[in-house]
């Protein structure tokens, strides 16, 4: 077992022609928050797609190097990318619980239709366990049934990650979740990420360096692809080494 | 002040004009309702109950209504699986050869002439078979159903935001249950839309039926290889006798026709829950 939750070998990332990632080297340590931040375009959201590789939902992307996700290569020989995306959960920049099921029936859906849970007790307690820990089940276990077009934007979010969670994965990435969500949702879900650490390693990536700064432990600069620096959070953003990255933290830099 | 006037002026005019083109189109689908029901109410009331359930001879038009049914039941049973399957393929491999043909083919179909169908079924199995029949009708009819159910499943699907594709194989499913399990339950409203529109155009189809249902009036003995009725190849039939009994008939059974599109379809439509984003 590798000593790191993900680990990204000489990764390269193109669509078509384009050279998106250039060559990135990066470790992830299990049970932080690790932030990817960067201005837009930058390649953050790709990268993040890669760990998971939910980026070869486009037809375009083509990766080369290695992932390792807990030491195991998953772009390697006979890696089936279901078997990844099981254990490494994912959460959207668009809050994007499935508009047609019931609460209740957002969180159990990926149980169910990966048969995961052997009775409707299981699955009823898998459920509440997933909300409880997205900090949702409070505001949400009277109304299980209704839709959730019913919730706010951080709801929905939370709602999402509870789904991401119902399946216990040891990985979660986030896409700048608290991108289209009010600024109390967006404490909430920020304040949800030092708890979920304990278990979980988190990748967020952000464009706000302020977001990073709150609530990462690592945070790795990006720009046109390159990862520029990274290290822990508090000494990048004391003391980066790296010009650019000065630039960047203190807001000259968009 | 004067500019306002006339500013007010041109908006009432632009806004008039709007509303009588409005008018000139709707006006004629109003206009058809009250005929079918001015024509057709007197003489389904003189018959009272046996319009509906007595044959042709009886003064009724019953093996008729239960022809269409069976029509529009057997043509769905062929055709829905079928244009469900090739709407979601078209969906999931819209860059492959096939699905590009598929497209293409499937919007030839739409505009399709319907009696060329019904010649071509003629000759693949009215002929060989030595006899009209329900199967042969409703082969014809499912060939009219499947290009406006696969475009609109296919159009349905691809209203569908990139984003819950990724949520969905983000919970580490296969495409199989992301695409059936998922994705098309998503659309199911767009999707059923398009299965309605498809089964109301059957129902009221005649020139897919003229070389191949064959007609039955005059009793129920209803079987798939057997010649079968449907209304609107009686009304059809009806309108070209000299009888004013006929022509009656035929009125009355346009409106029971147009009472089957209402009654099947308004409801149905209605009660489809659109998904709120």
């Amino acid at each position: 077992m590798s000593d790191f939750a993900i680990e990204t070998k000489k990764l390269r990332i193109y669509y078509g022609e384009n050279e998106i990632i250039k060559g990135i080297d990066l470790k992830v340590p299990k049970n932080v928050v690790f932030a990817l931040m960067g201005p837009s375009g930058c390649g953050k959201s790709t990268l993040l797609r890669a760990f998971n590789r939910l980026l070869e939902l486009n037809k375009e992307a083509r990766v080369e190097g290695e992932v390792l996700i807990l030491g195991k290569n998953v772009y390697g020989n006979g890696v089936n990318p279901i078997d990844v995306r099981k254990q490494v959960g994912m959460v959207f920049q668009y809050p994007n619980p499935f508009p047609h099921l019931s609460i209740y029936d957002n969180v159990a859906i990926g149980l169910k239709l990966n048969h995961l849970v052997k009775s409707k007790e299981e699955l009823d307690e898998r459920v509440k366990w997933a909300l409880e820990k997205a900090f949702l089940w409070d505001e949400v276990k009277g109304r299980l049934d209704d839709y959730p077009a019913s919730l706010s934007g951080g709801q929905k979010q939370r709602l999402v990650i509870a789904r991401a969670l119902a399946l216990k994965p040891k990985i979660l990435l986030m896409d700048e979740p608290t991108a289209n969500v009010d600024p109390i949702g967006t404490r909430k879900i920020e304040e949800l990420l030092f708890e979920l650490k304990r278990e979980y390693t988190i990748v967020l990536v952000t464009h706000e360096p302020m977001q990073a700064a709150r609530v990462s432990d690592y945070v790795g600069f990006l720009y046109l692809g390159k990862l520029v620096e990274v290290g822990l959070t508090r000494e990048i953003f004391e003391k980066p080494k790296h010009e650019l990255t000065e630039k960047y933290v203190t807001g000259v830099l968009v | 002040m004067s500019g306002y006037r006339i500013r007010k002026g041109k908006e009432i005019a632009f806004f008039l004009a709007i509303a009588i083109l409005t008018l000139i189109t709707i006006l004629p689908l109003f206009h058809i309702i009250a005929t079918v029901f001015i024509n057709g109410l007197p003489s389904v009331a003189e018959k009272g109950f046996t319009f509906l359930t007595g044959t042709l001879s009886e003064g009724g038009i019953g093996p008729a209504i239960i022809g269409t049914f069976v029509l529009m039941f057997l043509s769905s049973l062929i055709g829905l699986p079928i244009a469900l399957l090739v709407g979601i393929y078209a969906y999931e491999y819209p860059d492959s050869l096939i699905g590009k043909w598929t497209k293409t083919l499937l919007q030839i179909m739409l505009e399709f002439p319907t009696i060329l169908v019904g010649v071509f079924v003629m000759n693949i199995i009215a002929i060989p078979m030595g006899s009209y029949s329900a199967f042969a009708g409703a082969f014809a009819l499912a060939i009219i159903l499947m290009p406006y159910v696969a475009v609109y499943t296919h159009e349905a699907m691809r209203q569908i935001p990139f984003t819950y594709r990724e949520a969905s194989f983000g919970l580490g499913l296969t495409r199989i249950k992301v695409i059936f399990r998922l994705l098309v339950p998503l659309s199911k409203r767009g999707v059923l839309t398009g299965v309605l529109i498809g089964m109301a155009k059957v129902a009221g189809e005649t020139a897919p039926l003229l070389f191949t249902a064959g007609g039955l009036y005059q009793s129920y003995s209803i079987g798939i290889f057997k010649p079968v009725g449907a209304i609107p190849l009686l009304i059809y039939t009806l309108v070209q006798s000299p009888s004013k009994v006929d022509h009656a008939t035929a009125w009355g059974a346009s409106l029971v026709l147009l009472l089957i599109f209402l009654l099947v379809f308004i409801p149905v439509r209605m009660s489809l829950k659109e998904v709120k984003l």
